[in-house]
């Protein structure tokens, strides 16, 4: 006994001399550590662990668990299937949602060393293998490449039965970058890659997890290469290109032909001077004596009027009290003369009374006359006539209808006015000519009207052209009223007193026959004195008369200022002659006692009867006549 | 000028009639679908099998949450040790443990293994959510949680005996399935730290159990209308 403790003590003595001189430490081993166990199917798992250090002695390790609800202590079944330090639980150790207590425990010959232990339930640490045959091939959707990837589930996983429920994600990447591209796909097994880079190389893996577990390590990578595709889209670049630059060509070649009236439309030239007679090479040549020499007009201002067309030249309306009137007509009728058979008309309108006018052109009344005859026959033309009748004023006016104006006058304006002023109408009219002398007085306030679009005239006309509306206007309920309304209207207009029209004066016509070359009004009293007017102007002296047949001029009230002229002689109508229209033509007094025109004249004093130049007025008429 | 409104009164009388008698009718006429009847959309067993089993997985969504918060918050320390002792008040219900125990087991079976762990679930949940509320531990947004797993329970379980309805009707399953009695559950005032324990353990039960719950119903799915997605 003695001998063997004394033989033991040298060899444990020579144990702790060799260790200490070689400098090792034996111990116990160190804790080992369960690292993780998975489930790849949630039919088995496997532990793995990790051994601390195993103290310089041979250790071993060994693992041990317990299940929920047992107290029973079992060890690892199989230490070898899942390689080292691991331990796998085939199916029939494994159960499922059962919780196990899973302790390791190294063991060397100087001690044991025990793990922390671990609680696992199986359904909770599934982490299937990756999905297999993966496959990934090119398809084209309508010209456009796309990718299809499939691939199987894990073998070993039974998706079939309902036990595992996997869900699959896949990446995607370009083999020359760093940057994958991940998509979930869900429970599908398929999928499908779009916008990729022709001629690109990709690769592409997938993985999966259950619904409750741990993503598997991803699928071996699969390659794939897209065709080019690059080239269709180049040769559509190629054709735009083509063609625009044949469209830039012609575009080109456009601008270059039509330069010049590009330039006119973009930079319009800037308009020089217009001005008549102004020649710019004179005022560049620098002679201003020539270059406003030729600006001078010679007859500015004029002196006497050298065109008609820039005066006023206006008809002198002639108004005509009713016996007068019928006379007139009648006599007009006798000779066919140019007085219209407005005046026939004229005599059945009431209201008519200041708008109709007794326009009178001698010359030409042939045909117009002629026409308008027609006319008025036939109710249903009268407009049409109306119209051509004013045309046909506008035409014979602008020759005939001409007032001289005095150059003296304010602002050399031209200011004859038309006396759109009638006659006073019978009562007893008859409806057609009070048609026709509404028609009538339109017209010749129509003419009237257009007379007056002259230069410097435009408030007369508007005057002229009101005038006419409110005389028309008063027409229909004037019938038994005309004059009054006349009346009315006249004083209205121009604060006249129409006075007595119903004088039985001698109201002489002035009739305007035409228009001299000289620009003279020529007035043919339609006088009984010349045998046609019975009963009339009988008594009348003729020889001596004043007569107030020439208009001076327009003051600034819109007054006609006539000149009195004593006239001598006996001077017979041209009214016979008035279809030769030549007897009269130069006789610058061919005055009668026509009835004055209405002039726009201011005429409450008669000797203020200016003294016109050229105009020619009636004088007898004028004191009685009312005027416009 | 009487008889008129007499008679135009009857009309009326007589349309309301009409028109009250037609809904009457038709609201008779309410769509319950019973064994196929014309003009009610009736669903597949797929269909119907496919809602429960989203139903389920919702469920045990829900309460996979609630269990980590809890872990999370209310028990830093984990007691591992005394949690072997644990045991779940269902652990009575004999349950397939394994993929082969479950697909040997007749679908009657685990139709009524299903029904048996949902109907042993309401009044723990119950209870479960009423102390929650109670004891203000939990945050309102837990609390929701409790009181919609509690619902879920109920609608699952509807949902379960409609399709179990439904396979017995089609002669899938014979007609032993029958409504169960839940097992009792002892209610006791236990010391807060007790009745933490409990709840987390309620919570780890209740998660696990309706993790089978859904698994037993996909294999059922799979079994009997084995079209995609199985």
């Amino acid at each position: 006994m003695m001998k063997k403790v004394v033989e033991v003590i040298p060899l444990l003595l020579l144990l702790f001399f060799t260790t200490h001189a070689t400098g090792k430490r034996y111990g116990p081993p160190e804790k080992p550590a369960l690292t993780r166990c998975r489930s790849p199917e949630k039919e088995t798992f496997t532990c793995w662990w990790e051994p601390g250090s195993d103290g310089g002695l041979p250790t071993t390790h060994a693992l041990y668990y317990r299940k929920e609800s047992s107290e029973t202590v079992y060890e690892c079944p199989d230490y070898h299937t899942a390689g080292e330090n691991s331990c796998f639980f085939n199916k029939n150790d494994t159960s499922i949602w059962v919780n196990y207590n899973i302790t390791v425990v190294a063991t060397n010959a100087l001690g044991r060393a025990f793990s922390d232990p671990v609680d696992i339930d199986v359904v909770y640490i599934v982490k299937p293998n990756p999905p297999e045959k993966l496959m990934v091939t090119v398809m084209e959707d309508k010209g456009w490449p796309f990718l299809r990837v499939s691939w199987e589930p894990p073998h070993k996983a039974d998706t079939r039965s309902g036990w595992i429920t996997l869900i699959y994600e896949l990446r995607v990447k370009l083999e020359e970058e760093n940057d994958w591209e991940m998509h979930l796909a869900g429970q599908q097994k398929m999928f499908n890659i779009f916008s990729l880079r022709s001629g690109g190389k990709y690769l592409v893996e997938v993985r999966c997890k259950p619904d409750h577990g741990f993503w598997s390590e991803w699928s071996s990578t699969s390659y794939i290469k897209v065709p080019d595709y690059f080239h269709r889209e180049k040769s559509v670049w190629i054709l735009i290109t083509v063609f625009s630059t044949f469209i830039f060509l012609i575009i080109t070649w456009l601008l270059h032909m039509n330069s010049h009236s590009l330039k006119h439309c973009i930079l319009p030239p800037v308009p020089g001077p217009k001005i008549k007679g102004f020649d710019e090479r004179l005022l560049k040549n620098g002679k201003s004596d020539d270059v406003f020499s030729a600006l001078v007009v010679p007859n500015f201002p004029r002196a006497s009027p050298s065109n008609y067309e820039d005066l006023l030249v206006e008809y002198l309306e002639v108004y005509v009290p009713e016996e007068q009137e019928r006379i007139l007509e009648e006599s007009k009728d006798l000779h066919d003369g140019c007085l219209k058979s407005e005046i026939s008309r004229s005599d059945s309108d009431s209201g008519r009374g200041s708008c109709d006018s007794h326009t009178l052109l001698m010359d030409k009344c042939g045909e117009a006359k002629e026409k308008e005859r027609q006319a008025d026959r036939e109710s249903g033309r009268i407009l049409t006539e109306t119209q051509r009748h004013q045309k046909g004023w506008k035409e014979e006016a602008f020759t005939y209808a001409h007032a001289m104006v005095s150059p003296d006058m304010s602002g050399g304006r031209v200011k004859t006015w038309p006396s759109v002023f009638s006659p006073l109408p019978q009562y007893s009219s008859s409806p057609l000519d009070k048609q026709s002398s509404l028609k009538m007085a339109k017209q010749h306030s129509l003419s009237t009207s257009s007379f007056l679009t002259q230069p410097g005239n435009s408030p007369k006309e508007a005057l002229g052209t009101s005038y006419w509306d409110s005389c028309l206007s008063n027409k229909q309920p004037h019938l038994l009223q005309p004059q009054t309304q006349v009346h009315r209207e006249l004083q209205a207009r121009s604060d006249v007193n129409i006075s007595s029209v119903e004088h039985k004066r001698a109201t002489e016509y002035v009739e305007v026959q035409r228009v001299n070359k000289e620009d003279m009004v020529l007035l043919q009293p339609v006088v009984s004195g010349c045998g046609r007017m019975e009963g009339m102007h009988k008594g009348e002296d003729y020889s001596k008369r004043e007569d107030y047949s020439k208009v001076k001029g327009l003051d600034s009230d819109n007054r006609l200022l006539l000149q009195r002229e004593v006239l001598e002689g006996d001077r017979c109508p041209c009214v016979d002659q008035e279809m030769t229209g030549d007897s009269c033509t130069s006789s610058t007094v061919c005055t009668t006692q026509k009835p004055t025109a209405c002039i726009y004249t201011a005429m409450p004093v008669q000797e203020e009867m200016a003294l016109a130049v050229n105009g020619y007025v009636d004088t007898a008429t004028m004191g009685a006549l009312p005027t416009c | 000028m009487p008889g008129n409104i007499r008679s135009v009164s009857f009309v009326w009388v007589v349309l309301v009639c009409l028109l009250y008698c037609s809904r009457l009718t038709s609201v008779g006429a309410a769509p319950i679908c019973t064994n196929g009847q014309t003009g009610c959309h009736v669903l597949s067993l797929a269909n119907l099998f496919d809602r429960v089993i989203q139903h389920s997985a919702r469920m045990h969504g829900i309460s996979s949450d609630l269990h980590s918060e809890f872990e999370q918050y209310f028990l830093p320390s984990k007691n591992q040790i005394g949690r072997v002792g644990r045991s779940c008040h269902t652990s009575t219900i004999l349950t397939p443990n394994g993929k082969e125990n479950a697909q040997r087991m007749a679908r009657e079976e685990l139709t009524e293994v299903i029904l048996k762990l949902l109907v042993a679930w309401r009044d723990p949940l119950w209870h479960f959510h009423q102390s929650m509320a109670h004891h203000h531990d939990f945050n309102n947004f837990s609390s929701n949680k409790a009181l919609e797993m509690n619902d879920m329970v109920h609608e699952l379980r509807k949902g379960v005996e409609k399709v179990a309805e439904k396979m017995q009707v089609l002669g899938i399953i014979s007609n032993s399935v029958s409504s169960l009695a839940s097992p009792e559950v002892s209610l006791s005032s236990d010391s807060a730290d007790k009745r933490l324990m409990k709840d987390y353990d309620l919570l780890y039960c209740f998660r696990r159990d309706s993790n089978k719950v859904q698994n037993y119903l996909k294999i059922l799915k799979c079994r009997i209308v084995p079209d995609h997605g199985c």
